[in-house]
């Protein structure tokens, strides 16, 4: 990070800290992360986990977040219920605009609780710097505490609306979720635009998925074509514990995710499966660690990556099994598709592997449509477009599939169908 | 009568090496010809080069479907024109369902005929009848065109979908090769119900075994991209007890 930037973020962290409010993130917690972030500066594109992320929107971010901006400083423009996704049917909503819970636009209360114990420097890794940034300007959170005995899953649709032009304000989107013992919880969490397409967004998730629970969490970003969309999550699954991610990245001009999943439990498992469907000039970069850190734990890695124009898909997935995790069980299928001549795919897989007594398997492919395949198609009298299109959502099928909120899953084809320009009712032909 | 496919003098390359070096053809409408020959003889790739795969090169000739050149139609074309290919390796289609594949392709050529799409519902029963003639499980209905099949269950399938397109030249690419001789007569079946005066086959084979099933009205041995002999279904059986090397001293 240059100086220059780390003065910047120094001085508007001064500037606007009477306004950050302590129930959300203490002064000296905020204080230590700019303290820190300073010290080791925001990850830049030579850091071998960060070269596929496009970070140079952070030159001309104003970081501090508009709520804590002098009144004057820009216009609010109110949000109208009608400018967001409509809602999913069973799915209590909170709805938060720039960082900031919004009562008028949520079914659900906001949880006021005090700052949870920083999991910081145990639960992140050196790649949840931005993290810091967050815990610096974070305006609000989102804190869902899900108790046990529940008969049913709770299910929470948490919506992350970013207004603001990354030249005046920047957006810090906050999400910490207990899950207690044998609890369980659906969360549907999406990002999306309203105002304007420009936003810079700078996402912090801290997940606790205690013994025994189970967490299914549906991510998706869509925010606007100019937008930077940077987040980072780190999750902990107790034992016999379960955590599963969907990870769809759709919108922005640059996104990037860092997921961290420890699986910290005897017995716990983590899936993750992601989508990102690139085009334009698009970048969507993903870094996914699971961890196995206690026995006969269970992970797998799905991502489906489409890249068209001269879009740039990049997913890193990392698989680490620690001494004392015998009796690991990890799967990774990492593919790639080029879908444009000068688009651009990175898929890579990692595995770290410690004890002996694991079972591992991982693949990892790149490429273009299989010529032999779409002649099969042509010789049964398909058209060449039809024929690549049903390829792409094929392609897809394996990760959307798995999407089983109905209303998500068809906001998702359809939204898809209009990035990889498919037409949504072809999947019909899956 | 004139014929509904006629290859003149056709003369193909891969890349920079001839493969086929002047194929003369007739195939007139209800006729049964079988293409046989040593490996690597041309067999294969003249069945791609009539339904248009990629990848080859035109060096002489010509041919024509229906008086159409059909070299000039895209490969699609062809398919809706009437043309089928039944692959010898066929491929797997994950996350694309069989049915909805058969459902699309059938569909395409019913637009090309200017015939309305069928509903669902009444292609579903169509299948099922023909499914159950291949003696399908019903289960396939529900899978990715391929996937996991066995080598006989990919074969079927391909039969499966020319049962379905009824096309009016469907060109059988080693349909044979891998199959034990029950699911062979189940094939040959297939093939036998839809023989008549309205469609022509080619098959392509390297063994004389599948034309006991599906006997052919004329026999031609290919060599070196040529036919170099020609005949009834004797020749097969001619072949079966001296192999292909007397065929290739003849044409030398």
């Amino acid at each position: 990070m240059s100086t220059a930037l780390a003065t910047r973020i120094a001085a508007e962290y001064a500037a606007a800290a009477a306004k950050l409010p302590a129930r959300v993130v203490s002064a000296v917690r905020r204080e230590l992360a700019v303290k820190t972030l300073c010290a080791q500066g925001l990850p830049a594109t030579r850091d071998e986990n960060w070269k596929y992320a496009n970070l140079r929107a952070l030159e001309r971010v104003r970081f501090a977040p508009q709520s804590a901006q002098p009144a004057e400083a820009a216009p609010e423009t109110p949000v109208s219920a009608a400018a967001l996704p409509a809602p999913i049917e069973g799915y209590a909503r909170q709805t938060f605009i720039d960082g900031v819970f919004a009562p008028q636009l949520s079914s659900a209360a906001h949880h006021e609780a005090a700052e949870s114990a920083p999991q910081g420097e145990r639960g992140r890794s050196s790649d949840a710097r931005f993290a810091l940034l967050n815990d610096a300007f974070a305006n609000d959170a989102a804190r869902l505490r899900i108790a046990a005995g529940a008969e049913r899953a709770s299910c929470v649709e948490v919506l992350f609306v970013a207004r603001s032009e990354a030249a005046s304000a920047a957006s810090y989107p906050r999400l910490d979720v207990k899950v207690s013992a044998g609890a369980c919880l659906n969360l549907i969490e999406r990002h999306v635009s309203v105002a304007s397409d420009a936003n810079f967004v700078n996402a912090a998730v801290e997940i606790d998925v205690a013994s025994g629970a189970r967490m299914t969490h549906f991510r998706v970003q869509e925010l606007g074509a100019r937008a930077t969309w940077i987040d980072t999550l780190s999750a902990t699954v107790g034992a016999d514990g379960s955590y599963q991610q969907h990870l769809v990245h759709l919108g922005a001009l640059s996104a990037r995710s860092t997921v961290h999943v420890r699986l910290a439990g005897e017995r716990s498992a983590a899936r993750l499966h992601a989508l990102a469907a690139a085009a334009a000039h698009q970048t969507h970069d993903a870094y996914a660690l699971i961890e196995h850190a206690a026995p006969h734990t269970v992970s797998e890695q799905v991502f489906r990556g489409i890249a068209a124009g001269r879009a740039r898909v990049g997913f890193n997935g990392k698989v680490s099994v620690c001494a004392g995790a015998p009796g690991a069980d990890s799967r990774q299928s990492l593919r790639g598709l080029l879908a444009g001549p000068e688009a651009e795919i990175d898929v890579r897989p990692q595995l770290e592997i410690h004890t002996d007594d694991v079972r591992c398997s991982h693949g990892a492919t790149a490429g273009k449509l299989d010529e032999a395949v779409l002649f099969y198609l042509l010789s049964r009298g398909l058209d060449p477009d039809t024929a690549q299109q049903l390829l792409k959502w094929a392609f897809l099928a394996d990760v959307v599939a798995k999407i089983d909120i109905p209303d998500l899953k068809r906001s998702i084809e359809r939204a898809l169908a209009g990035r990889i320009d498919v037409a949504a009712d072809l999947k019909e032909l899956l | 009568m004139s014929a509904l496919l006629q290859i003149d003098n056709l003369k193909v390359a891969v890349g920079a090496k001839p493969v086929l070096n002047g194929v003369t053809l007739a195939v007139r409408l209800g006729e049964v010809h079988a293409i046989m020959g040593p490996n690597g003889s041309g067999k294969s790739t003249l069945a791609h080069v009539l339904a248009g795969r990629p990848g080859y090169t035109l060096t002489a000739g010509s041919v024509t479907f229906e008086g159409r050149d059909l070299l000039g139609l895209a490969p699609e074309e062809r398919a809706r024109a009437g043309v089928f290919l039944g692959f010898q390796y066929p491929v797997e289609i994950p996350g694309v369902n069989n049915v909805y594949l058969l459902k699309a392709a059938f569909n395409a050529v019913r637009k090309h005929r200017g015939l309305p799409e069928v509903d669902a519902f009444e292609f579903l029963g169509l299948v099922r009848e023909k499914m159950k003639f291949m003696r399908m499980d019903e289960s396939f209905l529900g899978r990715a065109v391929n996937e996991g099949f066995s080598g006989g269950e990919k074969k079927r399938n391909e039969i499966l979908q020319m049962l379905i397109l009824e096309p009016k030249l469907a060109i059988l690419d080693e349909t044979d090769s891998g199959l034990d001789i029950d699911a062979l007569k189940i094939v040959a079946q297939g093939v036998n119900s839809l023989r008549g005066p309205e469609r022509s086959i080619v098959l392509v084979t390297h063994y004389q075994r599948m034309l006991d099933y599906i006997v052919p009205d004329y026999v031609h041995v290919l060599v070196n991209g040529r036919i170099a002999k020609s005949g009834d279904r004797t020749l097969a059986l001619e072949l079966e007890r001296r192999g292909y090397e007397w065929v290739s001293e003849e044409a030398a």
